[in-house]
């Protein structure tokens, strides 16, 4: 495969501009879907726009990137999520109910504050020493927040994996996923000691142990897979990779042997249409309105299964089929491969294996995320309950998931031309 | 470096399954979607478990069978109409899963794979179907059933249009009986479309089939003569194949317009059971195809195992033997159009919201039945024969008529009256199926005139 240097980076005016365009019709058609209460929208919509040309000119400008494949993949998932969450603000508008629904405005907060920890996490780790530095406090933290989320946890939708603090609720599992990268490639990266590898494994079997506890089945998965990428990743030995999944094999039919409710968890698995009003009503509900949206879509609004549980965030893959259409989603499904095709393409350009480890494992998680996400919400896979990346509603995973796009973006050197210069000097 | 550049390749392998992860879902989507879409649960379509839009039904003549005004369901003015084409039609409910309500369910609510229901909502309308059946004929079929349950087929031979298919017992589908009358006893199997789906013993009317049989396999046929003395007695067995009557000496086609069993029976055991079996399965009595996307049950006739008593009770249409009774029509359409099966169907065409015909059926042929020009011919006579020289061309006023008789034997049940024929005539192509269960009475007294009365309504 050739390296991302040599692959002439896409014309990003353009890029911009088309996606652009895709938004302002998801936005006019929310626009008009609320009718007279469409004021309400304009100013956020507005902020999302400016938003986006802004950093790409910034960026243009004070370190001449050039390419912004990653961050245009993260505004246009998040122009559909956003636009998804505005029509269900309109919809309590209708309604007269609910004057106040402001779910896009927060919305379009999480997209912000992610950008900004994009950012903060592009600049932290641009310095290898710094993030050697950092490891420790920062593994210590992640055990710290999974220990505090044991204890303070409150039980949503039979899984405790929410804080509530002052009334701002969030998922700390999704940030501990990025600490989780953070602590496991720089770790890896410095010294293959046993020592340092016994800790990281600890670490890690602590962080999926922390999640089984909470019952989050999904993120566990989404965790493991992570460290065994990583941990593949550093060493090579594919022997060491077989024998952690065979424990992992044998420790999940002993849960599933002396823990029988997770097993009972998943029993609607593949029977779905067997209790359509049960357990089964929110997959089957998926279906039927994705399958009635056709390949274009019934337009923003004018879905039916925004009315079911969860439409916007765990269930937004089947409104996306619904209101966007087949196409849309497929396309969304095709972002998240050519993030990991990006990814491998560039490792070999990652000025340090911290990079390169760090954006495998980051696209990596985003890719098993995702199928967990859409093949379990169609019933392919059990339900986990983990959400789409970027698309559902939420700020914990709006910010984790700009995060992760930061150890992406780190293997890319046309993303730093300043110091691509005295790299390939080095090289 | 280079070591985990190459490491990193591992992750194409998650974008390979992942990549076969969404082909499945393509896939699945492609295959189902239709049934997804159609679900009772789906808001777009449904209202309390009732389709809150959907295209008309019409009848061959235009009369419209069913339709949906302000999200209600609309059937035909006349209830006996109603009833006739209810099996046809289907029901709201989806208990009729051979209706069109049912089968063509994603055509009349518009929905497509492409543009999901994207038309019903812009437009609140559906497709519009238009079936071969004539409601009038269908009413003088159902009335002339009289309460029995049973059924009535008629099919134009050249063309393959079902003009007549009632299935008995049914109902009013805007006063549908309560739960309990419809589980009692009375309306045993109403959900089914018994012209479809349906099995019957066919007693004597399969004596067409054991009759092609012989032309095949007994090349003296015509020359042999029985000498019927009321039962035949056969070797192996104390009891003997009982005739209808003492009918003294009869040659093959006199054997036939008398319906003895005598020589019939004798002649399914002068054939042997393999030859017989074969006759049988190249004419697709045991065989199935689809009518309009309906596949319809298959016959039996299974002598394996069978001894000689068995075979002569299978050659006059009883011991296992069971027919179909679209598949039975279609046999006879063979015989009338010069071994020729056209395969029969009852939807005529699809209109979409913009007037464009979608989907329309053309004449075809069933596969399933091989009958040589020259069988046909032979049968043909034979069958002419029967009405002409034996039950009495008045019962047909107007017609050249074909056909034959059946009084079939049932277990726990009295028996069922049934008549298979068609007209021969050119400009009148039609054949027919009439069956009545627990008749006590004979094909000749009671199938007969409810065939005759249908076949003059559609004059």
């Amino acid at each position: 495969m050739r390296s991302l240097q040599k692959i002439k980076p896409f014309r990003w005016g353009i890029e911009l501009i088309l996606i652009t365009i895709f938004q302002l019709i998801s936005f006019t058609e929310v626009m008009l879907d609320a009718g007279e209460n469409s004021s309400k929208f304009i100013l956020i919509f507005f902020v999302f726009l400016v938003v986006e040309w802004a950093y790409t000119l910034l960026m243009r400008i004070s370190i001449k990137q050039t390419s912004f494949e990653l961050e245009f993949i993260s505004f246009f998932l998040s122009g559909i999520g956003l636009s998804l969450v505005a029509t269900l603000d309109s919809d309590f508008l209708a309604d007269g109910t609910q004057t106040q629904a402001s779910y896009a405005a927060k919305q379009l907060l999480y997209i912000l504050a992610g950008l900004v920890c994009f950012m903060v996490l592009r600049w932290v780790i641009a310095n290898t020493d710094r993030v050697a530095a950092l490891r420790p406090p920062v593994a210590v933290i992640s055990g710290a927040i999974l220990a505090a989320n044991i204890v303070l946890g409150q039980d949503i939708n039979g899984a405790k994996n929410w804080i509530t603090i002052g009334g701002f609720s969030f998922q700390p599992s999704e940030i501990v996923k990025v600490l989780f990268i953070f602590v496991g490639a720089a770790t890896l990266d410095k010294l293959q000691t046993t020592r340092s590898v016994i800790k990281y494994i600890i670490f890690s079997v602590g962080c999926i142990g922390a999640l089984f506890i909470m019952r989050d089945f999904g993120t566990a998965v989404v965790f493991f897979v992570t460290f065994l990428i990583i941990t593949f990743m550093r060493s090579g030995d594919i022997r060491t990779i077989l024998l952690i999944c065979i424990a992992a094999l044998v420790g999940a039919f002993l849960i599933i042997f002396f823990k029988p409710y997770v097993a009972e968890r998943f029993s609607t698995y593949r029977h779905i249409w067997e209790t359509p009003y049960g357990e089964g009503m929110q997959q089957t509900r998926v279906l039927i309105y994705s399958a009635s949206g056709g390949l274009f879509g019934l337009g923003l609004g004018q879905g039916m299964l925004r009315e079911t549980f969860a439409a916007t965030t765990d269930l937004v893959f089947g409104m996306v089929c619904e209101e966007y259409g087949m196409i849309i989603a497929f396309a969304i499904i095709i972002s998240f491969a050519a993030i990991v095709v990006y990814t491998v393409a560039g490792a070999k350009a990652a000025r340090s294996s911290f990079y390169a480890i760090a954006a495998c494992s980051a696209a990596g998680l985003l890719l098993v995320q995702l199928s967990l996400n859409v093949f379990g919400v169609t019933d392919l896979l059990p339900l986990t309950g983990v959400t789409l990346p970027f698309i559902s509603r939420g700020g914990s995973s709006m910010i984790s998931c700009w995060m992760l796009m930061a150890f992406i973006k780190s293997i890319d050197p046309r993303a730093y031309p300043k110091t691509l210069k005295e790299t390939q000097a080095l090289g | 470096m280079h070591n985990t550049a190459k490491r990193a390749l591992t992750l194409l392998f998650f974008v390979a399954a992942f990549l076969a992860g969404v082909v499945i879902l393509i896939v699945t989507f492609v295959m189902n979607s239709n049934t997804w879409a159609t679900y009772s649960t789906n808001q777009h379509l449904y209202s309390k478990g009732n389709i809150i839009s959907a295209g008309t039904v019409y009848d061959a003549d235009n009369n419209i069978l069913a339709k949906t005004e302000n999200s209600v369901r609309i059937y035909n003015d006349d209830s006996t109409v109603r009833a006739a084409t209810l099996h046809a039609v289907g029901d709201t409910e989806g208990c009729i899963s051979t209706g069109v309500h049912s089968i063509f369910q994603a055509e009349l609510t518009g929905y497509s794979l492409v543009n999901g229901v994207y038309y019903l909502k812009q437009n609140s309308v559906g497709n519009d179907i238009t079936l071969t059946l004539k409601s009038d004929v269908c009413a003088t079929a159902y009335s002339a059933l009289n309460g029995k349950k049973g059924t009535v087929g008629v099919y134009n031979y050249k063309d393959g249009n079902i003009v007549c298919m009632v299935s008995s017992p049914s109902y009013d589908p805007e006063n549908k009986p309560s739960a309990e009358i419809i589980n009692s006893d009375e309306y045993e199997g109403v959900y089914i479309n018994r012209f479809l789906s349906g099995l019957y013993t066919p007693g004597s009317t399969f004596k067409i089939i054991s009759s092609a049989a012989a032309l095949e396999n007994l090349p003296d046929i015509y020359s042999r003569t029985f000498t019927c003395t009321g039962e035949l007695e056969v070797k192996g067995s104390d009891r003997g194949v009982i005739c209808n009557s003492v009918h003294g000496t009869l040659n093959f086609e006199s054997a036939l317009n008398h319906s003895c069993n005598f020589a019939f029976a004798q002649i399914a055991i002068d054939i042997g059971k393999t030859n017989m079996q074969k006759t049988v399965e190249r004419l697709g009595l045991t065989s199935s195809y689809e009518v309009d996307r309906v596949k319809i049950s298959k016959g039996i006739f299974d002598l394996s195992g069978s001894v000689d008593i068995d075979i002569g009770w299978a050659g006059i249409g009883q011991y296992t033997t069971q027919i179909n009774p679209c598949m039975m029509l279609s046999v006879l359409g063979a015989i009338a159009n010069n071994g020729v099966a056209t395969k029969p169907y009852f939807v005529k065409s699809i209109i979409n919201y913009a007037g464009v015909t979608t989907y329309s059926n053309s004449t075809d042929t069933v596969d399933e039945i091989n009958m040589s020009p020259e069988l046909s011919e032979n049968l043909k006579s034979l069958m002419r024969s029967n009405v002409a020289n034996y039950y009495g061309d008045y019962n047909f006023p107007g017609l050249t008529m074909c056909g034959k008789t059946g009084t079939a034997e049932v277990s726990n049940k009295k028996s069922t009256a049934l008549f298979a024929g068609f007209s021969a005539d050119e400009d009148f192509p039609y054949a027919v199926i009439v069956i009545v269960e627990d008749s006590g009475t004979s094909g000749y007294s009671t199938a007969i005139p409810i065939a005759n009365k249908v076949l003059q309504s559609l004059r």
